[in-house]
C-alpha cells in the first residue's frame, strides 16, 4: 500500500464525516464545540468501556464464540449508551434545536470511533507494500458506523429529550435502540461463531446501518408531526 | 491543553492494543492476503584477482514476472522468478552471456534439493527427475558463478506459498499484463545491506597424530603415512552449499579411517610402526589453498619423514569404479606399491581401480587435485576418487546438486573398506595375503551408522571457508571428533591469500507483496470522490432542499464575478 492508497483509505474512513457536518445545517449552526465535546464523551466512555473489559472479561486464547463472555461483553457495550444518554442530556448546549442537537452528538461520536479505532492501523497498514482490501472495507464500516450512531443518538433523542411521544412507538423506539446498541455483538457473533468474512460482515453491516437509518428517521419524523400540530 | 493532549495519547496507545487484537482476528481470517516471507541464498559474490564475479547486488525491489512474459518487454525493471523445473539453460546463459539489464532472478529450486529435507528418495522416477535436474542445476551454477551479474540473484525453496505465488504470475503473464506499477501484480522484495568485503578470511587445517611403535623411543624417527582429505566447500549459493560428496564423503572417510586405526594403535600390541597423520584441510576448492599452508608449514625433517600422502576426494557416489590419480610416474616406488597394495583388495572387494597419471605444471596456477600440492613439496601423493579426470577450477566443489540423496553410504563404506585395509596390510606387512583384518562383525568393522550421521551432519552444514568463523562450531566439532581418534591434534589457522575476495550476506529474507496499481487507486480515488459528491447533495437535498444545493453552486461563482 502506498501513500497514495492511505489517502484513499483516509478519505474513505474520514470524509463522510465531513461531508455530512458542511453538508447539512450543522454548519450554519456552528455546532462543532458540541460534537467535540461528544468527541469527548466517547473517549471517556471507551476508557471505562476498557477498563470495565479488562475487568471483567477472561482472556481467551482461542476464538470461539463463549456465549457467557460475548453477553457481558454485550452488558459491557451498553456503557456506550449510557456515555451517550450524558452527551444528550448532561452536556450543556448552546440553543441548537434538538433536531440538530443529536445530529451534532452523533457524528462527534463516529468521528471519535473512527479516529480511534481506525485511524492507528491504517497508519500502520500505509507503510506496508501488500495490498488488501481490509482497509477500504474498514472505510465502508466506518460508513456504517457513522449511520449507526447517528440513529443512536436519534433514538436516544427521542427516548430522553422528547416528553410527548405517542404511546404507540414507545415500544418500538426502544426495541430498535436495543437493536442498534447490540449492533456490535451482533457482528462479533456473526465473524467468530458463523464465520463470516470481512467483506460478508461489512455488507452486512452497511445493510443493517441504511434500515436502522431509515426506521429511525421514519420514527423521529413520526414523533415530530404531533408536537408540531 | 497540554495534558489533555497526552491524555488523548494514552488512551490513544491504551486502545491500540485492542484495535491490534481486533486486526489480528481479522487477518486470521484474510491469511491468503498476507505478505509472505520466504527464506533466499544469494548467490555468491567474489572477486578472482581484482575481476568481479558472481551476482554484485544484493538488495532488490522490484516488481515479479514468471518466463511467460511477452517477447521484447522491458525486464530491466522485474525480477524472472525462474523455477528450475521449467530452466531455459540457454536462455539463462544467453541473459548473462550478452549481459542483458535485469531486475533480478529468482531460482526456485525443487524440495528436494534443501538439506533440510528429510525425505527419501526411494521411488524411482524421482531419482530420475533429481539425476536430470542435477545436471542442469550443474551447467547452470558453472554460468553463473563464473560470470559477472550486475543485478541480484536468489536462490529459494519451492514450497506450496511460493508455488501459489508462481502460478499467479504466470497467469498474469498469460493475460499479457506486464508486472509493472501501473498493474500491480506481486513486488519482491529483500532489503539487505550492500554486501561488504570479508576482510582476511581465515581457513583452518586440523592435523591428528596416531604415533606408531618403535623399540627404542622416538617416534619422530618413524615413517609417516598421511591421509588427507579437504572438507570446505564451493558453490553458487554459499548458505547452501554442503558438498555431500564433494567433499564430505572424503572427510568422513578420513574420520572412520582414524576412527578403526585408533582402536589399533590403542593396544601396544597392535600399534604399526608407523605415525598416521590425519590431515583434514580447507581451502580446497582455492587450488587446495589450505594444503599449500599447511605443508609449508612443516620442516624439512618432517616431510622427509613422510613416505605418501593418500589424499579422499569424491568417494560418495561411484558404482564400481575409483580411480588413483598421481602426478608422479607410476614407476615410483612408492605408488607402485600403494597402488598395487589397494588393487589386491579392490579385488577382493569385486571393485575395480584405475590408475590415472597427470603431469603437473609448475608454472600454471591451477591445482586440480590435492595431491599435487604435495607433489609440489616433493611428497609423493595419491588421489583416491571417483572422477576420473580432474574438473575445473571451481567445479565439483559442492554445489548446489551435491546434496545428501546423491551420496550413498555403502560407497563411503567400500572405500574406508579399500583404503583402511590396504593401508592395515602395509603397516602390518600382509602385502599380498589374504588377511581380512577390517572383517565385518569384528570389532574392526567398518561402522556404517558413523558413516552415516557423519555424512547427515555435513550434508546439513554449509561449509564455504570464508564464511566459516574461526571457532565455527562446525569446525570444533571436527577437531573434537579427530582428537577422540588420534593421539595429538594441533589445529591450524590461516588467512587464504592469494587472488580471492568473497563477500558476504549469503542469506536473506525475500518478502512478497501483492501490490495493487495505481490505476487501480486513481480509479478508487475516482469512486471515492463520486461517493462524496453524491452524499454531499444528497445530504443537502434531504436537509435542506434541492434550492440550497444549487444555490450552493451558484453562489461561489457570482462572489468571484463581483471580486473580480
Amino acid at each position: 500500500m502506498t501513500v497514495f492508497h492511505f489517502f484513499n483509505c483516509a478519505i474513505l474512513t474520514f470524509g463522510p464525516h465531513a461531508v455530512y457536518y458542511s453538508a447539512t445545517p450543522l454548519s450554519e449552526y456552528d455546532t462543532l464545540g458540541t460534537s467535540i465535546k461528544a468527541a469527548l464523551v466517547y473517549l471517556g466512555t471507551a476508557l471505562v468501556k476498557l477498563v470495565c473489559l479488562a475487568t471483567f472479561l477472561n482472556v481467551s486464547e482461542n476464538d470461539n464464540f463463549d456465549p457467557s463472555q460475548e453477553l457481558l461483553k454485550a452488558l459491557i457495550g451498553f456503557i456506550d449508551v449510557a456515555g451517550l444518554y450524558f452527551a444528550l442530556t448532561q452536556l450543556t448546549h448552546r440553543n441548537i434545536s434538538q433536531n440538530h442537537k443529536f445530529q451534532a452528538i452523533g457524528l462527534g461520536w463516529a468521528f471519535a470511533d473512527s479516529v480511534l479505532h481506525r485511524l492507528a492501523p491504517l497508519w500502520v497498514g500505509a507503510r506496508g507494500l501488500e495490498f488488501t482490501w481490509d482497509f477500504i472495507l474498514q472505510g465502508i464500516e466506518a460508513n456504517a458506523n457513522l449511520v449507526f450512531s447517528i440513529s443512536l443518538a436519534a433514538l436516544g433523542s427521542l427516548m430522553w429529550l422528547r416528553k410527548n411521544k405517542p404511546k404507540t412507538l414507545i415500544p418500538i423506539i426502544y426495541a430498535c435502540a436495543g437493536i442498534v446498541a447490540t449492533m456490535p455483538s451482533i457482528t462479533s457473533y456473526l465473524r467468530r461463531s458463523l464465520g463470516w468474512h470481512f467483506p460478508k460482515v461489512v455488507g452486512f453491516e452497511l445493510f443493517t446501518s441504511l434500515m436502522m437509518a431509515i426506521i429511525s428517521w421514519q420514527l423521529f419524523s413520526a414523533c415530530q408531526r404531533p408536537s408540531s400540530a | 491543553m497540554e495534558s489533555s493532549k497526552q491524555g488523548h495519547r494514552e488512551v490513544l496507545e491504551s486502545m491500540y492494543s485492542v484495535i491490534a487484537l481486533i486486526f489480528v482476528l481479522v487477518a486470521c481470517v484474510e491469511l491468503g492476503d498476507a505478505a509472505s516471507a520466504v527464506d533466499v541464498y544469494r548467490l555468491i559474490q567474489y572477486d578472482i584477482s581484482g575481476v568481479p564475479l558472481g551476482s554484485r547486488f544484493a538488495s532488490l525491489n522490484h516488481h515479479a514476472s514468471s518466463m511467460h512474459f511477452s517477447p521484447g518487454a522491458d525486464l530491466s525493471r522485474t525480477v524472472l522468478v525462474i523455477p528450475i523445473r521449467e530452466l531455459d539453460l540457454s536462455f539463462v546463459k544467453e541473459y548473462i552471456s550478452r549481459r542483458q539489464p535485469l531486475g533480478g532472478l529468482l531460482f526456485l529450486l525443487p524440495q528436494i534439493f534443501s538439506f533440510e529435507n528429510k525425505e527419501g528418495t526411494g521411488d524411482s522416477d524421482k531419482h530420475h527427475e533429481l539425476e536430470l535436474h542435477k545436471n542442469s542445476l550443474l551447467e547452470l551454477e558453472q554460468s553463473l558463478v563464473h560470470a559477472n551479474i550486475p543485478y541480484p540473484v536468489y536462490f529459494a525453496f519451492e514450497d506450496d506459498n511460493v508455488n501459489a505465488i508462481l502460478a499467479d504470475i504466470k497467469r498474469n503473464d498469460a493475460s499479457g499484463q506486464q508486472a509493472t506499477a501501473t498493474t500491480g501484480g506481486y513486488k519482491l522484495v529483500v532489503s539487505a545491506a550492500e554486501p561488504k568485503k570479508i576482510a582476511s578470511p581465515v581457513i583452518t587445517n586440523i592435523q591428528g597424530w596416531l604415533y606408531g611403535s618403535k623399540a627404542d623411543g622416538d617416534t619422530n624417527q618413524l615413517p609417516t603415512i598421511a591421509i588427507v582429505a579437504s572438507y570446505d566447500t564451493f558453490g553458487a549459493a554459499p548458505a547452501l552449499s554442503v558438498g555431500s560428496d564433494s567433499n564430505g564423503s572424503g572427510a568422513v572417510a578420513l574420520l572412520e579411517i582414524a576412527r578403526l586405526f585408533s582402536i589399533l594403535y590403542s593396544n601396544p600390541k597392535t600399534r604399526g610402526r608407523y605415525n598416521l597423520l590425519f590431515g583434514l584441510t580447507s581451502g580446497g576448492p582455492y587450488n587446495y589453498n589450505g594444503t599449500h599452508k599447511w605443508l609449508r608449514g612443516f620442516d624439512q625433517r618432517q616431510r622427509e619423514t613422510i613416505d605418501y600422502a593418500i589424499c579422499l576426494n569424491s568417494i560418495g557416489s561411484w558404482d564400481n569404479e575409483l580411480y588413483v590419480h598421481v602426478s608422479k610416474p607410476p614407476e615410483n616406488a612408492y605408488i607402485k606399491q600403494f597402488f598395487e597394495g589397494i588393487s589386491s583388495v579392490a579385488e577382493e572387494l569385486g571393485v575395480k581401480v584405475g590408475l590415472k597419471h597427470k603431469k603437473i605444471n609448475i608454472s600454471n596456477s591451477r591445482v586440480a587435485w590435492e595431491h599435487e600440492q604435495f607433489s609440489r613439496h616433493r611428497m609423493t601423493a595419491a588421489t583416491l576418487s571417483e572422477l576420473s579426470v580432474a574438473s575445473g577450477l571451481l567445479e565439483r566443489t559442492g554445489g548446489l546438486s551435491d546434496g545428501r540423496h546423491f551420496v550413498n553410504e555403502n560407497s563411503v563404506a567400500r572405500a574406508v573398506k579399500l583404503v583402511a585395509e590396504s593401508l592395515a596390510r602395509h603397516i602390518y606387512g600382509y602385502q599380498g595375503k589374504n588377511i581380512e583384518i577390517f572383517a565385518d562383525g569384528s570389532s574392526l568393522a567398518i561402522n556404517p551408522s558413523y558413516i552415516g550421521s557423519w555424512l547427515n551432519l555435513l550434508s546439513q552444514t554449509p561449509r564455504v571457508a570464508p564464511f566459516l568463523l574461526k571457532n565455527d562450531p562446525f569446525v570444533l566439532a571436527l577437531k573434537k571428533e579427530l582428537t577422540d581418534h588420534t593421539d595429538e591434534v594441533i589445529m591450524q589457522t590461516e588467512v587464504l591469500e592469494g587472488m580471492f575476495t568473497f563477500y558476504d550476506s549469503t542469506k536473506a529474507t525475500l518478502n512478497v507483496y501483492q501490490v495493487a496499481s495505481v490505476t487501480f487507486d486513481l480509479l478508487l480515488l475516482l469512486v471515492l470522490g463520486s461517493y462524496l459528491i453524491v452524499l454531499f447533495s444528497f445530504l443537502v437535498i434531504v436537509t435542506r432542499g434541492l434550492d440550497d444545493l444549487i444555490s450552493l453552486f451558484r453562489r461561489p461563482s457570482s462572489r468571484k464575478v463581483k471580486t473580480a
